[in-house]
């Protein structure tokens, strides 16, 4: 048998051994419970100054129903998924699979089977120890379009006490040919000591080089978080951050250096470049409840820099909600730098992107 | 002169007599000082009324005397220390708060992270959401027997509480507790700074599921005064919660 389908089978045989062997508590013998959402978003970008002979206006409309069932207990089937259709220089639909995923929890072990979300990384805009986590994009860190999407997996989680542990095999044979992703076996150990929030990860690329990685977050008296990530993937890659909450406004800094290898490969930026440096701060208010009028809005500033090639791209996300449904958002970014610079090769000089959400 | 002695020694001895009926009941009649500790430990069971249980809070938010907004909760608790809040109304879809101790993340959909909590951002939104998910006060303060005082018809025993831990979600409490059975009344809120920041009244008790629960409080905003939140819980059952929904390290489980 092929090695490497060993870990899959063995974790969907030990999944379905716990599973039967234990029986969920009498009072929740009977319990299903069935949660969905739906929330759908038009969104128009505006591009200024683009360099390219392409429309200036994309328009996107998503569709993003989910549903998530939990049976006696321990059994749950989930799935989340997304509805696009473009216009741009030709319209275009698509249907996107986030989440779709059967778990089965069986005493101190959860099994999950399927398309998951999982979020091993501590960086808010960057990570290098999410092995198995989304994209950070740093000028959308909160990705707006809730477009990101899980990996296709078989995991095993044995929670005991402080101690979580979780072994992941995760298949790139469905992911799309863009996403440039390869199968990945990867473990996890987390543990809380001390106040800091630790984890251990080690793994391997199928063909790839094999990864270690340290990740921390820890809460500093009543206003300070920090947190951090210690890579090794074939050289050292550091995340250092922090967040500080004062009079409701919540700051965020992050330092992060990768190496240039094609692991952590960036548009616009040549191999022969060498170790690069970014920083990113974001400053934001979830409401301005303060402020008479204005406790349905949020805003927010960032900026993201590539300290390197001194190119950057300053971000402003503000939003307005409408009862409990609606939302309206503004979200613009504009990259600055030489043509050869990692922000300043964006083929506009702004991208301003205003939308409507509707959520169920 | 042995007469004088013996009218002395009479008066001496009744004097005495006089004097131990007095101190006795005098002693009787000043009431003891309440223990403070048990008075608070009893009080939360009428918040907390198993060690393992779930609960739904609804919270809705006025503004000046005008409903504005309704979030949604299902709490699931377990001891004095474990936390879960699932997030269910649709503007916080798919949020979740754990709180561990002294510790407290929340699970946010929109950031590719679990994000950790600072205590000051325990006290964002109009209930915060310690008051969401910190309601075992005799966990996390220390109680001070104050006196007694009358809220409006009800006799009710006063407590300062100050916090004992830093996962307390203010640093001081003033506790108006009926009498005898230690029934929450009213609240003041404290800052660290000393500022008044909320008021609550406990409105509204009702039984369940064999137990007499608090079901409706109102919540007070003293910084902005024109604002204030009714919080009403249903449905508050015991339930046998695994260890294990209580583990930071299962973020992507939820």
């Amino acid at each position: 048998m092929n090695r490497n389908y060993l870990i899959p089978i063995l974790l969907i045989l030990s999944g379905c051994v716990a599973a039967c062997a234990q029986d969920p508590p009498p009072s929740e013998k009977s319990r299903v419970d069935a949660r969905y959402s739906l929330s759908i978003i038009d969104d128009a970008t505006f591009y200024g100054n683009r360099s390219e002979p392409v429309p200036e206006v994309l328009n996107q409309v998503l569709v993003e129903p989910s549903l998530s069932i939990r049976s006696h207990g321990h059994l749950t089937v989930s799935s989340s998924l997304v509805g696009l259709a473009d216009t741009y220089s030709d319209n275009y639909t698509q249907l996107r699979v986030k989440e779709t995923y059967a778990g089965i929890s069986a005493g101190d072990f959860d099994f999950t089977l399927g398309r998951k979300m999982v979020r091993w990384g501590t960086g808010y805009a960057f990570t290098a120890a999410g092995v198995l986590d989304p994209p950070r994009i740093p000028t959308d860190p909160t990705d707006r379009l809730n477009l990101n999407e899980g990996r296709d997996m078989v995991k095993a989680d044995w929670v005991r006490g402080p101690h979580a542990f979780s072994l992941a095999w995760s298949t790139a044979a469905l992911a799309p040919a863009s996403a440039s992703l390869r199968d990945t076996t990867a473990f996890r150990y987390n543990v809380l000591v001390r106040g800091f929030d630790t984890a251990l990860i080690a793994g391997n690329d199928r063909g790839g080089d094999p990864f270690g990685a340290l990740t921390f977050t820890r809460v500093l008296r009543q206003a300070w978080e920090v947190h951090g990530e210690a890579v090794w993937r074939q050289e050292a890659a550091v995340m250092l951050g922090a967040k500080y909450t004062i009079s409701g406004i919540t700051f965020v800094g992050e330092f992060y250096t990768p190496p240039n290898i094609p692991y952590y490969s960036y548009m616009g930026v040549p191999q022969a470049a060498g170790r690069q440096h970014y920083a990113f701060m974001t400053a934001g208010k979830a409401r301005l409840r303060e402020r008479r009028g204005w406790k349905q809005w949020g805003m927010s500033g960032s900026v993201v820099a590539n300290l390197d090639d001194r190119s950057y791209t300053p971000i402003f996300d503000g939003s307005r909600w409408f009862g409990n449904h609606f939302s309206s958002y503004v979200h613009v970014d504009i990259p600055r730098g030489t043509k050869t610079s990692e922000y300043g090769a964006a083929p506009y000089s702004a991208a301003t992107s205003v939308g409507v959400r509707f959520q169920l | 002169m042995s007469r004088i002695n013996c009218v002395l020694r009479v008066f001496l001895l009744l004097f005495l007599i006089g004097f131990l009926l007095t101190c006795v009941l005098v002693s009787r009649a000043a009431p003891a000082t309440p223990d403070a500790e048990a008075l608070l430990k009893r009080s939360d069971t009428f918040r907390n009324g198993w060690a393992s249980y779930v609960v739904r809070v609804k919270i809705t938010d006025f503004e000046s005397g005008r409903p504005d907004e309704e979030h949604l909760y299902e709490v699931s608790q377990k001891g004095t220390d474990k936390t879960y809040v699932n997030f269910m109304s649709p503007r916080q879809k798919g949020e979740h708060l754990l709180m561990l101790g002294d510790d407290m993340w929340v699970y946010l959909p929109d950031t590719s992270r679990p994000v950790r909590i600072t205590p000051l951002e325990r006290l964002t939104g109009d209930a915060s959401n310690g008051d969401v998910a910190r309601t075992n006060y005799a966990a996390d303060y220390s109680p001070v027997f104050l006196r007694t005082e009358k809220v409006g018809t009800v006799e009710c025993y006063v407590l300062n509480l100050t916090a004992k831990r830093k996962g307390a979600t203010y640093q001081r409490i003033v506790y108006w507790l009926r009498m005898p059975d230690a029934r929450p009344v009213r609240a003041e809120f404290y800052l660290i700074s000393g500022k008044h920041i909320k008021s609550a009244t406990f409105d509204e008790y009702a039984p369940s599921s064999g137990k007499e629960l608090l079901r409706k409080l109102t919540l007070y905003d003293e910084i902005r005064h024109n604002s204030h939140s009714v919080l009403e819980y249903s449905g508050a059952a015991p339930r046998s919660l695994p260890d294990k929904l209580f583990n930071q390290g299962r973020s992507d489980m939820f």
